[in-house]
């Protein structure tokens, strides 16, 4: 491996702007950073580079741990985005800085200098000087500069961000044949996705710090794990529907199609689903689709885009026989779902459209994303008590990060204690209740109604900055795993895992409480792509849990447990008192996992229970 | 780009203010005529009336008072104090400019206040605060006494005030050019595998010599020029710790005008040399960008 990257953090003031990053670079690889701005691409570029330190981790080049060796030591070429070529020196001279830095001979300097020239395609301008440049030679001075020294990792930071379409394209294609003819190491850091694709071997995409997902850009394309990849990574349009036996549905209907990701439970549950704008299929009536119907819908724009036309297509729910399609929006207003779809000239051709024409929609192929968070529930016994949790700041920001809406129902049984009476409908997505009242009669019952996951929120309690992970016992950790991995792709904040042994245990036992707590550790990381810290505690685990969470302001607590009675007796204490942080509880019963264990072996796949080693490969290939 | 007019005439034409019509000729003109006034009142008046009186008596009398020995001594004085003040400034100026270029610490804006005091602050009390700590009656000045050391009335002494009155000028000057430059260039060099000192000359002082250079000659000058609080802490004696603004003093009250305007001219010739290199050096400046 060329670059290994484990668990480095950089904090400014306080706050994670490169959020435990583990990555592996192969050598030779063109390997590019991509994420909006903000999202610490740049600042992890410059912790490799040495031209920042980090707070935590360790950064390996070629196998040489250089976490404490200076920029100069660590002798990668960098290049900046706005070229920081010297101004006062020739073309020539800046290509030989680092040379002259290394006291090589003249003559040497010389043939070296005209070699990295003819590699970018400027033979001849050695007397010039920068300022009589354009931007594009500049860039390509500023790359022979930064290979001048034959660095083994080349580094480029928006090497492209200055400059405009025409000769960003001729750029691109000069560094990528640089690349490949020095074979050597690549990291570029871009917010462009068009860039990333054209060049990269792998994509690393990055949010908030998190490095969410790494894999060849067609698989990411593909089969993206989360929302914000399979959104940034082009358009997608995201719609809520239900994982059923039978398969997807959005309505009652099951949908024939290519579907790809597994569910974790038989449990019927909400799954988001993402319709790739050009997998959609528009025909005159439902019996012309070639693909499986999803629903009617009325065009409401089509922009001609040259090889390809846009369209949005608003679904009409009513006149569907399929009722209820919801569209993962931050509205809090079921509206109507409004699809975006290319088509091609040759679709165009066999099937015209005019505005506000009545079309069939189809679908080709459905993409499930692995993530347990589909949607929110706001529940309370009285809508006023459901309005408050839906303005909750912490709620709203998270519901739009996660780009999904916040559902409302409000169920008089919530106020009363007679948990016999069900629920009007099941609960559907990540219940979300305030902590007044008797929170543990409150999580039983949306438990016994459908409920999979349940957030408890204090009235006022900020984003976290700490997540604690805990679990009652082994059955829950994946899903407990796969959720807290899900919701800290959206928070900025450091996960922990909370290994706690009872009190009474002695010296021989802490091994074996180590050991989960690594397990842990490995199993987050290769599975679900979640890095995160462990700590070792002794005690009972509620009181023991309640305690950590007092402690500090802004911590969040993400508890998985397997049986109902958990909540009174295990971790009583942490739902006794009327607390004054939010909690996520993720409840999966035993017999539900087990059964959707028997129905994966039937079907012959038996990857979960293959090696780590083997699932950490399948995580870095893109899941 | 061959075709078309060239990017700076573009920019030029971007630039010029408003459009060229009888009444905006008439406005420029007058606010012309207005500033041309107003510096000839002020300006080339007295300085014409310097070299004017110092040559009043002929060329051989204005050569003869420079021959005088207090007059060698107070020129020789000042010019040990230039050399003294100004590399050390221009150090002090260049770190301090550093710092608070380009890193970022608490008290930070403390700092540059504190750079900005010697301006703010009346050159006479300069002095004072001198003779204050190292003065007979000073808080130093008893074991100052007693260790045969002498500063107040003496070249020390004279050496600390303008160092003290002319430290802002090269900070001040580096500080806006430091901060709007950036880093890049110096971390480039830096992993292109220079060290310290090689980044310092080879990308750093190249890049903000002219700067440099404007901040040292404003110092020189300053250095030279300075009366308040040299005159507080220098005692005036004669031919030992008497500078040329000083002498230039002590001569005109004896009416001995001729030596006066003499020594005069020489520090208006002074203001005028560091004049005409502020402008190339400005030019310099602009031509490079």
């Amino acid at each position: 491996m060329s670059i290994v990257l484990d668990q480095v953090t950089k904090r400014y003031q306080g706050a994670p702007v490169v959020n435990d990053v583990s990555l592996e670079v192969a050598e030779g690889e063109f390997f590019v950073l991509l994420g909006p701005s903000g999202s610490g691409k740049s600042t992890l570029l410059r912790a490799i580079a040495g031209l920042t330190s980090v707070d935590h981790g360790r950064i390996h080049l070629h196998g040489q741990d250089v976490t404490h060796l200076s920029a100069r030591q660590r002798g990668v070429g960098f290049v900046f985005q706005n070229y920081a070529l010297f101004k006062h020196m020739t073309v020539g001279e800046n290509i030989e800085f680092a040379l002259r830095v290394r006291r090589m001979k003249a003559a040497e300097r010389v043939k070296r200098r005209k070699e990295l020239l003819r590699l970018v395609a400027l033979e001849g301008m050695d007397d010039r000087l920068p300022t009589q440049l354009s931007g594009g030679q500049q860039q390509r001075v500023a790359v022979a500069r930064a290979l001048a020294h034959k660095p083994q990792v080349l580094l480029l930071d928006e090497p492209f961000g200055a400059l405009d379409a025409k000769i960003r394209e001729e750029l691109r294609r000069t560094i990528r044949q640089v690349q490949r003819e020095l074979k050597i190491t690549t990291v570029l850091v871009t917010h462009d996705q068009e860039e990333a694709f054209a060049l990269a071997d792998r994509i690393g995409v990055m949010n908030l710090g998190r490095l969410l997902e790494t894999g060849k850009p067609e698989e990411l394309y593909a089969s993206p794990a989360t929302r914000f990849v399979a959104t940034f990574l082009g358009a997608a349009n995201l719609l809520l529907a239900r994982q059923t036996a039978q398969g997807i549905c959005f309505g009652r209907m099951p949908v024939r199609t290519q579907v790809s990701e597994r569910a974790e439970t038989t449990r019927e549950h909400e799954v988001v689903a993402v319709l790739r704008p050009e997998e959609i299929e528009l025909a005159p009536t439902r019996d012309a689709l070639r693909t499986s119907f999803i629903a009617n819908g009325v065009v409401e724009e089509v922009v001609f885009t040259g090889a390809l036309e846009r369209l949005r297509v608003r679904i009409d729910n009513d006149s569907a026989e399929e009722a209820r399609l919801a569209a993962v929006s931050s509205d809090s207003q079921p509206a109507n779902a409004v699809l975006e779809v290319t088509r091609t000239q040759h679709e165009q051709r066999a099937f015209p459209v005019t505005l506000q024409q009545t079309v069939a929609i189809g679908v080709r192929r459905i993409h499930v994303l692995p993530t347990p968070l589909s949607s929110y529930t706001a529940c309370g016994p009285t809508s006023e008590a459901v309005q408050r949790l839906v303005r909750h700041p912490f709620l709203t920001e998270l519901a739009a990060r996660m780009k999904t809406r916040i559902a409302v129902r409000t169920e008089a049984a919530l106020g009363q204690l007679d948990t016999d009476k069900p629920a009007s409908e099941p609960i559907t997505g990540v219940a979300v209740i305030s902590s007044s009242g008797n929170v543990a009669r409150q999580v039983e019952w949306l438990l016994r109604n459908g409920a999979g996951e349940i957030m408890v929120l204090p009235a006022h309690v900020a984003a976290p900055r700490r997540v604690l992970i805990h679990w009652a016992d082994d059955v829950v950790r994946r899903s407990t795993l796969a959720v807290a991995a899900s919701l800290l792709r959206h928070v900025p904040a450091e996960a922990v895992y909370l290994g706690i042994l009872p009190s009474h245990s002695d010296e021989s036992q802490k091994p074996i409480g180590v050991r989960s707590l690594l397990d842990a550790r490995s199993e987050a990381q290769a599975v679900h792509g979640l890095e995160m810290r462990t700590e070792l505690h002794f005690g009972a685990a509620g009181e023991e849990l309640h305690r950590q969470l007092s402690e500090a302001p802004d911590q969040m607590l993400i508890l998985g447990i397997s049986n109902m009675q958990q909540i009174h007796e295990e971790f009583g204490a942490l739902f006794a008192a009327p607390a004054s942080y939010s909690m996520m509880v993720v409840y999966r019963s035993a017999k539900e996992i087990d059964q959707a264990a028997r129905a994966d072996h039937a079907r012959g796949d038996h990857v979960r229970d293959e090696a780590p080693v083997k699932a950490r490969e399948r995580a870095a290939i893109g899941r | 780009m061959a075709i078309g007019a060239d990017k700076e005439m573009l920019a030029e034409l971007a630039r010029r203010p408003g459009r060229d019509t009888l009444t905006s000729a008439i406005v420029k003109g007058a606010f012309i005529t207005v500033s041309l006034l107003f510096l000839a009142a002020l300006l080339f008046a007295p300085l014409i009336t310097v070299f004017a009186t110092a040559l009043e008596k002929g060329f051989d009398v204005y050569i003869s008072s420079f021959k005088d020995s207090d007059t060698l001594a107070a020129i020789r004085l000042t010019l040990t104090v230039a050399a003294i003040v100004v590399p050390l400034n221009t150090i002090f100026g260049i770190a301090a400019a550093w710092a608070i270029g380009k890193f970022e610490f608490r008290g930070k804006s403390v700092l540059i206040t504190l750079i900005d005091l010697p301006i703010a602050v009346s050159p006479v009390i300069s002095g004072l605060i001198y003779v204050l700590l190292f003065g007979i009656h000073g808080w130093f000045g008893l074991w100052l006494q007693e260790n045969d050391i002498s500063i107040i009335y003496a070249v020390p002494g004279i050496v600390l005030a303008t160092l003290f009155v002319t430290f802002p000028y090269v900070a001040r000057e580096l500080i806006p050019l430091m901060e709007q430059l950036g880093n890049d260039e110096e971390e480039a060099a830096i992993t292109l595998g220079a060290g310290g000192l090689m980044t310092f000359f080879h990308v750093t002082l190249p890049k903000i010599r002219w700067g440099l250079v404007y901040g040292v000659i404003l110092c020189n000058a300053r250095a030279m020029g300075e009366f308040g609080a040299v005159s507080v802490v220098s005692g005036h004696i004669r031919g030992l710790t008497t500078t040329m603004p000083l002498h230039v003093e002590i001569l005109y009250n004896e009416y001995n005008f001729v030596s006066a305007f003499a020594v005069a001219s020489l520090l208006t010739l002074l203001a005028v040399v560091t004049l005409v290199i502020k402008t190339f050096v400005e030019w310099r400046g602009y031509r490079k960008r």
